[in-house]
């Protein structure tokens, strides 16, 4: 589903972001990616969003080189990927259902097309009787609970997810990780960042540390610490 | 059908989110273009009213008469070949009697004056008008060795100097014209500008779940179009509303006419309004250029 071939980027000013990155993630696999602030898995997930460009490397996504991507095309990928960032990235105007239509609406999908399955991804994500709440009137868990929703409503086969857990407490953190594998089951490849130690560890799914943009560790059930593999 | 009523919504919420924003682009472009088509009306003002000027007898033949041996049929003859000229719009002949009433109309106040005056002594004349009165030397170098002429009086310096005035007026207008609607394209950039950092993290989130440029695009291509034509519109009827307030203005002056046709005006502003258009999606296309890379 994602395979990345010797994939570098380097930012302006010189500043090595990813190196020499090769990675391979089969269709409906779960994989962690860990490392401390600056490692490289922000820049990962923006480089399998389009959102940067390569500099050295190749990226293939459902069989597609996206490097070689055109820009007019770049929107037609991300309607492929599902995203969750840490801050939620919600429109406070908008209502829960609203936020979860929008990503349908802005791909011009029909309105009864938009009712019906933003109905039933609030259900899905437990939040089909806050449907007209606004942002504001939601916890953290719920907000992100909508986002969620909101990036798997059209039914992508990847879900990237940057830090989804950052700001939530511990709690909430395994609800949404409960919803995130709930997601995996149904065939979707999900890739999250993240520095949670114990959400890492409960979920014992695959593990790919980096450490200053290079990969260190690759372990299918592992942990985010090294050398206490199963 | 669904999408192009999304967009024009968008389009909708987008101004009724920043009023402040709207207004001052509105207001900018509406007070651009009320000064665009006051230079407009200005300069037809002014052609008009030198194109009354310019009209009447641009070159008078004073001709010689039968104590000179110079008869009525070379009088005839010489009209005809002057009135066959490129250069002459048309002519008149006014006879020695003509020449006697015009003079007393002239000097109707002087009744001693034309008392003395012998209708004999006032010579026969052929009255000149020409299609371009830029080129009244040569008519007069043409004329002023013809056996039957006795002077050419042309109003050369005078009709050149009009014509230079309007010439210069009309340029100026039309610079100040071509400079607010420059500015009219230059403000509306800066609002859809404004509005697309009003609207950043929504425009992110559009990239994020895929909408293609076109979509996050046309709303701000909408609104600097309906920001252009409410712009254009108010600048029409403020115009509108000066117009028989200036035509007033002007009747109390004899010599100066302050107002333009109907069609004329009309024409005009249906020109300005598409105009305004045509600004606010230049001014769109220009605001979002750097703001909406992939």
């Amino acid at each position: 589903m994602i395979r990345l071939q010797d994939v570098t980027k380097i930012y302006d000013g010189g500043t090595v972001a990813v190196s020499d990155v090769a990675l391979d993630i089969p269709k409906g696999e779960f994989v962690f990616l860990v490392g401390p602030s600056g490692s490289g898995k922000s820049t990962l997930i923006r480089l399998l969003l389009r959102e940067e460009e390569t500099t050295r490397g190749t990226i293939w996504v459902a069989g597609k080189d996206i490097t070689k991507l055109p820009s007019w095309k770049v929107p037609y990928l991300r309607r492929t990927i599902g995203t969750v960032f840490q801050d939620f990235k919600l429109l406070p105007q908008k209502t829960v259902a609203e936020n979860v239509a929008f990503a349908l609406e802005v791909i011009g999908r029909p309105r009864t097309v938009v009712h019906t399955q933003v109905s039933q991804v609030l259900e899905l994500v437990g939040l089909d009787g806050k449907a007209e709440r606004f942002p504001h009137q939601l916890s953290g868990g719920e907000q992100q609970r909508v986002s969620v929703a909101r990036a798997f409503v059209n039914r992508p086969p990847i879900l990237l997810c940057d830090e989804p857990t950052g700001n939530l407490d511990p709690g909430t953190s395994v609800g949404i990780m409960r919803l995130l594998d709930r997601i995996n089951r149904t065939g979707t490849t999900v890739v999250m960042a993240t520095h949670d130690h114990a959400i890492v560890d409960a979920m014992r799914r695959r593990v790919v540390a980096l450490d200053d943009g290079r990969v260190t560790r690759d372990q299918h059930t592992g942990r985010y610490e090294e050398g206490v593999a199963q | 059908m669904t999408r192009p009523i999304y967009l024009f919504r968008e389009a909708l919420v987008n101004m009724w989110r920043n009023p402040m924003v709207v207004a001052g682009a509105v207001l900018a472009v509406f007070v651009s273009l009320t000064l665009a088509l006051g230079a407009v009306v200005l300069g037809e003002i002014v052609r008009v009213n030198t194109v009354q000027w310019q009209d009447g007898d641009h070159v008078i033949v004073f001709l010689k008469g039968s104590a000179d041996g110079i008869t009525l049929e070379s009088h005839i003859g010489l009209e005809n070949e002057i009135a066959d000229w490129e250069v002459v719009e048309s002519t008149r002949y006014v006879d020695q009697t003509g020449a006697y009433e015009e003079f007393q109309e002239i000097f109707a106040n002087s009744p001693a004056l034309i008392r003395e005056v012998d209708p004999a002594s006032l010579p026969a004349s052929i009255r000149i008008q020409l299609s371009d009165i830029s080129r009244w030397r040569d008519v007069q170098l043409r004329l002023i060795d013809k056996p039957a002429v006795r002077s050419v009086t042309a109003q050369g310096t005078i009709l050149e100097g009009i014509s230079g005035l309007t010439t210069g007026l009309n340029l100026g207008a039309f610079l100040l014209a071509v400079i607010q609607a420059a500015a009219a394209v230059v403000l509306i950039a800066n609002t859809v500008r404004m509005a697309i950092y009003a609207r950043r993290d929504e425009v992110g989130i559009m990239k994020l779940v895929g909408a293609s440029n076109w979509f996050i695009r046309i709303p701000f291509l909408v609104e600097g179009v309906l920001e252009g034509l409410l712009g254009a519109g108010l600048a029409v009827a403020t115009v509108a509303l000066i117009r028989p307030w200036m035509a007033d203005a002007g009747s109390a002056v004899d010599l100066i006419q302050l107002d333009v046709a109907d069609g004329f005006f009309w024409r005009r502003a249906a020109i300005l309004v598409l105009f305004g258009g045509l600004a606010g999606l230049a001014g769109s296309t220009l605001g979002l250029r750097r703001f909406l890379k992939v």
